[in-house]
């Protein structure tokens, strides 16, 4: 590598700079620094003529380090950066400070002092411009498939934009036929229209009958060429990485072939076996060869393998005119080779056995939201009327409870978000078909927030729906009359009910789906505080989770209504595409290098990466190192914070690079306080200071500000580096311990500062010069706080003393 | 309507001071959903009992009306209550932390006043007359131990509650 | 042969001592050792709760304390005592601070609980020491099918977090051991309800309405008689009959007896052992109709 030739790039920002900070004081200061070849003054760099002037200072090879101090980073940043690229330079040997919200502004009470903060951190950026490195942008090949686990209407949507936008997509459902929660519920609120209808695809326009609505049975969505469904299939295993996952999908004998069936009914006549039907709730009886409805999809049968008597039997197999049935299909494994997964394996009702008090296990006429679907649904086992289970015979009172085993603390403490909706809305069927039917629903809060559902509160009061404010104690049966009693107290009256009721409908809570925590160890995703796959973050990451190539949508992530999964699929379907579309995964190559000598056979980062970035490699018998892949590898740096030998270091925060940027925050200091070295991470610590510039608010310029990707990289002795290298304090500027953007890192660096703390005392150092802040973009004021309070105990305690070496 | 006074007379301390005492810690949680109600046998045949009106009104503040009532003093501790509650809220206990209270404000029922006396007096609530013990040898019962009534009049001195008795005595 | 240091509490030695008869006679037949421990006060039960809570609980600690130092386990006859020594240890072990301040008050007395006892119920021994099994064989005169409505009270079953015994919605260790006896135990309206029984004494309206509830749901029911556990539920029903006859109006003529009285009966111990002439309403109905 040739010796470093640095040119400085000087914002004035128009007139205001100089009016604060004696730029050519600093101009002449910035001309001395060993290794500077150019100096460079200009309104702004990072359009018009100051553009041009760093574009021919990388051309005419007169620089090969470029540092700029302007403003607005972000801006100015990616201009310029493509600007040195497109003349020559690595973007990543490109530095960047700025004198405008990190010095004149706060310091704009004391402009010597701002000149003299300003001289530093020239300086720091400067020797840390000679210590970067060139970098390459890493490529990975990404395959431009997308699995989707889960075939509900969430799954089928999402599968259905990415089919649209060219991708091969993989549909796996684990039941024998689409739909999921959807097709049991029959109608969805508020609009009382059906629950399977899902957006047509785009290639629909091409066919004959085009519709813009399809529900699943006459979609045709699985004819999309692009689009693979496998139904009664599991995935069993996941392997590979991002861009390239090999996951292997076992396929469960339907015993029926799809490409002969014709859905002729002849088997299920003849079929001597009768089992009670679980998807009707029990409310009818299948056979062993059936259809959960008519209008499924596939509209191919399927043999129940626990009920069927096989060869024992086969009048199927005589009766059936395609010959379709085949008893002796077995499990096959196939491997997919995707480019991303989508998870969407929905939601299930709360079993309510557990709530005794309400008797749902052992009481036929008490029963939950879903079984009442079933019975108001006209494909289902009643044909819409709505009957006691155990005598068949009409109800005419119906009793409704709310948050069952919901917003409780003994099972469920969340609000499941649509129970409310979904018994309004069963309750307004049942009036609309059966006016004499007399309906009360038992609540402690109604929940009607979404677009439209206080209007259908407000008919189903007018309906005559009767409400109590008020928890049920228990439901009882009385032997004599056989009628089910619901023991409540209506809170608003402060009055005792015993209400009648022939069938109680329980709404219980909202609970993640089987297989759930299995699948997540699989993937290598967390579940949240209830259970749920967790999303990254809901409002900035949505559908996303920590790893980059896996997404989630629907119901697996919390209870959802229609348009909200369904807002909910396309927002996965297009992060999906977004990382797959080149066919390349792009990755920048700041990430973490292990100096494998060094390596010391801990397992400490493996375990530490929130990313599972890290993996360990046998090396010889008895003796294995961790290496990083850089494809997982996010940048943040905690590995390099947590490794006990030091044998990690981040590409672009190098410790040298960060060292030398210390030394030259510290090494001028021109006010008449102790220095203060603050070190702030990149996501949040550093915008506050930002922030707090921005807003002018002032703070003392003995503070001097470095960046840090996230402050879980800095290791103990880095702090003892600062005090050596001339603060009398350190701050450490980190996000929320429980809004880390990298998962763990500020919780990390508390620990390493609490260490470090301890230490201190033992050189005979106060502990208190070492202190960790948590803060967010716009607490800029609390940066300022903080820069004072230190600021002030600094003085307080006097010079620092370090002890003699030795 | 009720006389403007009363409106506007609010302890806004008081749920502080019930959650501040054993027993009453949790009574904040309450979401006032009717279930303790509906599960308790008092409140189905009197009016004058209901718990969750009781933590309605601890909850608003009323100090006065829920310790000068009798409505405390109803309760049969049958935990029905704290079985079925949702929010974990510990309504028995949250009437003992209330009753603890009256007692300190001079709020006590005769019976329980003779109740406290008797532990004081006695380290038992009932005590077993001469008469009763002398039948034991007939009955083949064992003879009675003695009671750590020196013991219990140390416990009680050292937790206040002799203090407690006596200030009550007094009033 | 387990050993017991043996509760017995105010009311029973006081008030019942049929049930402290029963009891003694029938468990000893078991093989179960009852130890009586010097310096036993009372348990603390609401009444003393609701004065101070604080104070119930140190109370209770040095009771169980005393069992401690002697390295046994206790037992208890009253449900009442039961639940207020249970809760005290079940709390103490789980909340150090709670712990803390107790001790420091017991330090005054020379005691320090550890929480390094059992409380238990009789059920409950009768259930994990003796066995249904070997309580079947050691029956001798069963108890021919005698309808028993079985009320355990509310102490036993909760606060179910602290006390696990059993389920406190669908509990069966009373029934399994009243079945045991060769009995049946019925099921009736509301069987798990309070009797209303501490309510006495404070207002004797209400505590009769809440116990007529019970013995109308158990007489609609069919049953031969009520089988408690608690001295207060003993009362609210027995002698609570005769009130409610005064009061009220109403004539049940139940029969009250405690598991040990039904027991002793079917283990073969003669009725004139048992003292049963205190019982208020008189137990002649079911002596004949099992012997």
């Amino acid at each position: 590598m040739d010796s470093a030739k640095v040119g400085i790039f000087l914002s004035e920002s128009g007139t205001e700079l100089s009016k604060i900070l004696d730029l050519d004081a600093i101009t002449s200061y910035a001309k001395n620094i060993p290794g500077v070849v150019l100096v460079e003054r200009e309104s702004e760099f990072w359009r018009g003529k100051g553009l041009q002037t760093i574009s021919e200072a990388v051309k005419n090879r007169k620089v090969n380090r470029v540092v700029v101090a302007d403003t607005l980073p972000k801006l100015s940043e990616v201009k310029i950066v493509q600007a040195a690229q497109d003349a020559g330079l690595n973007p990543y040997l490109v530095e960047f400070l700025d004198l405008k919200h990190h010095c004149a502004w706060p310091h704009r009470e004391t402009p010597s002092e701002a000149t003299e903060k300003a001289k530093a951190m020239l300086l720091a950026a400067t020797e840390r411009a000679k210590l970067l490195e060139p970098l390459e942008k890493l490529e990975f090949p990404a395959l431009k498939s997308v699995l989707v686990i889960g075939g509900g209407i969430a799954g089928i949507q999402t599968a259905i934009d990415l089919a649209d936008l060219g991708f091969e997509v993989n549909l796996v459902e684990k039941e024998p036929f689409l739909g999921g929660l959807a097709a049991r519920a029959g109608r969805f609120f508020p609009t009382d229209d059906c629950a399977i209808c899902v957006q047509s695809p785009a290639s629909d326009v091409k066919t004959i009958t085009h519709t813009s609505r399809k529900c699943i049975y006459r979609s045709g969505f699985t004819e999309i060429p692009n689009l693979n469904v496998l139904t009664n299939s599991e995935v069993v295993s996941v392997d590979g990485v991002p861009g390239k996952y090999s996951v292997t999908i076992e396929k469960r004998p339907r015993y029926v072939n799809e490409s002969k069936c014709v859905s002729c009914d002849l088997c299920t006549a003849v079929c001597p076996v009768e089992v009670p039907d679980d998807y009707n709730a029990k409310l009818d009886t299948r056979k062993a060869i059936y259809m959960n409805t008519p209008n499924v999809h596939p509209p191919v049968y399927v043999i129940d393998e626990s009920a069927c008597k096989f060869h024992d039997c086969a009048r199927c197999v005589e009766v059936c005119p395609t010959d379709a049935i085949e008893l002796d299909q077995k499990s096959e494994k196939t491997t997919l080779n995707v480019g991303s997964i989508i998870v969407a394996t929905g939601f299930q009702e709360y079993d309510s056995s557990v709530i005794k008090e309400y008797h749902y296990d052992d009481y036929p006429d008490v029963i939950t939201n879903l079984e009442l679907a079933r019975m108001i649904d006209g494909f289902g086992p009643t044909t819409g009327v709505i009957i006691r289970p155990s005598n068949h015979k009409p109800a005419k009172k119906v009793v409704m409870i709310q948050c069952v085993g919901s917003r409780d603390k003994r099972w469920n403490e969340y609000c499941s978000g649509i129970c409310c909706m979904i018994s309004l809305k069963h309750a307004t069927l049942i009036k609309q078909a059966y006016p004499e039917t007399d309906v009360t629903i038992c609540y402690i809060d109604m929940r009607t927030t979404g677009r439209e559902h206080e209007y259908y509160y407000e008919r189903a009061r007018e309906m005559g729906i009767k409400f109590v404010k008020g928890r049920p104690t228990e439901v009882t049966r009385d032997p004599e009359t056989d009628k089910l009693i619901v023991d409540v107290e209506d809170a608003l009256l402060k009055r005792f009910l015993e209400l009648d009721a022939d069938l109680v409908v329980l709404a219980p809570a909202m609970v993640p789906a089987e297989g759930t925590k299995e699948l997540a160890e699989m993937l290598g995703l967390e579940l949240d505080e209830d259970g749920f796959f967790k999303e990254y973050n809901a409002k900035l990451r949505p559908t996303e989770t920590k790893l980059r190539g896996i997404y989630l949508c629907g119901g697996a992530t919390f209870p959802k209504d229609a348009p909200t999964t369904s807002l909910h699929a396309h927002s996965a379907a297009m992060k999906a595409t977004k990382f797959l579309k080149t066919g390349k995964i792009i990755k920048d190559q700041r990430t973490a290098v292990i100096d494998e000598e060094y390596c010391g056979d801990c397992e400490f980062c493996p375990v530490t990466c929130p990313y599972g970035a890290i993996s360990l490699e046998p090396t010889t018998e008895d003796h294995f190192v961790a290496r990083v892949s850089e494809l997982l590898c996010e940048g943040c740096g905690i590995c390099v914070g947590t490794c006990p030998l030091n044998a990690i270091e981040l590409r672009h925060s190098r410790p040298n690079q960060m060292l030398a940027q210390m030394k030259g925050l510290m090494a001028v200091n021109g006010t008449s306080k102790p220095l203060v070295l603050a070190m702030c991470c990149s996501e949040c610590g550093h915008t506050a200071v930002d922030s707090s510039g921005m807003a002018m608010m002032q703070y003392p310029a003995n503070v001097r500000v470095m960046k840090v990707p996230c402050t879980g990289i800095l290791q103990v002795h880095q702090f003892l580096d600062a005090f050596k290298a001339g603060a009398q304090g350190v701050m450490v500027v980190g996000c929320k311990s429980d809004g880390c953007h990298y998962e763990v890192g500020s919780q990390k660096a508390e620990k390493k500062v609490e260490l470090t703390r301890t230490l201190l005392k033992e050189y005979g150092i106060e502990p208190e010069r070492l202190e960790m802040f948590n803060m967010v973009y716009i607490e800029g004021d609390k940066f300022v706080e903080a820069a004072q309070l230190m600021t002030q105990r600094v003085e307080e305690l006097g010079p620092l003393r370090i002890p003699r070496e030795g | 309507m009720e006389p403007r006074e009363k409106r506007r007379a609010r302890s806004p301390g008081f749920s502080d001071a019930i959650t501040s005492r054993l027993g009453g810690e949790t009574i904040t949680l309450c979401y006032q959903c009717g279930t303790c109600a509906s599960s308790c046998p008092v409140a189905r045949i009197t009016e004058r009992f209901n718990p969750r009106e009781v933590i309605r009104l601890s909850l608003l503040g009323e100090k006065d009306e829920v310790l000068s009532a009798d409505a405390i003093w109803l309760c049969c501790s049958c935990y029905n209550c704290q079985e079925r509650c949702p929010q974990k809220v510990e309504i028995a206990d949250v009437i003992y932390a209330l009753r603890n209270i009256a007692f300190r404000e001079g709020h006590i029922p005769d019976i329980y006043s003779e109740f406290a006396s008797a532990i004081l007096n006695n380290g038992r609530i009932a005590t077993v007359s001469k008469f009763v013990e002398k039948k034991r040898p007939a009955l083949g019962l064992p003879p009675l131990q003695p009671t750590g009534l020196d013991d219990v009049r140390k416990i009680l001195s050292a937790t206040g509650y002799e203090k407690l008795r006596q200030e009550e005595e007094d009033a | 042969m387990s050993s017991y240091a043996i509760f017995l509490g105010c009311t029973i030695p006081a008030r019942q001592q049929s049930y402290e008869l029963s009891a003694r006679k029938s468990l000893d037949k078991l093989g179960i050792k009852l130890i009586d421990l010097a310096n036993m006060t009372c348990c603390c039960p609401p009444p003393i709760q609701s004065i101070d809570l604080e104070t119930s609980l140190a109370v209770a600690a040095y009771n169980i304390c005393l069992a401690e130092d002697a390295d046994l386990d206790v037992i208890t006859l009253c449900t009442g005592c039961f639940e207020s020594l249970a809760m005290t240890n079940a709390m103490l072990r789980e909340k150090d601070q709670l712990k803390a301040r107790v001790n420091k008050i017991l330090s005054n007395v020379g005691r320090e609980y550890k929480g390094s006892k059992e409380v238990k119920h009789y059920l409950q021994v009768l259930m994990d020491d003796v066995g249904v099994d070997h309580l079947k064989r050691s029956i001798s005169k069963p108890l021919r099918n005698l309808k028993v409505a079985a009320f355990s009270g509310c102490h036993l079953l909760r606060p179910s977090a602290l006390l696990k015994v059993d389920d406190p919605e669908r509990p069966r260790i009373f029934d399994n051991l009243i079945e045991a006896l060769g009995a049946k135990s019925i099921e009736y309206r509301n069987k798990l309800k309070c009797c209303g029984g501490l309510l006495r004494g404070y207002s004797d309206d209400l505590a009769l309405n809440i116990a007529r509830e019970k013995l109308a749901n158990t007489t609609k029911a069919g049953a031969d008689c009520i089988s408690t556990l608690c001295p207060f539920c003993f009362v609210a029903l027995d002698l609570g009959q005769l009130q409610i006859r005064s009061k009220l109006q109403e004539e049940f003529n139940m029969p009250i007896i405690h598991y040990t009285e039904l027991l002793s009966l079917a283990l073969g111990i003669p009725p004139k052992e048992l003292a049963l002439e205190t019982h208020k309403i008189k137990l002649d109905k079911i002596v004949d109709k099992i012997s």
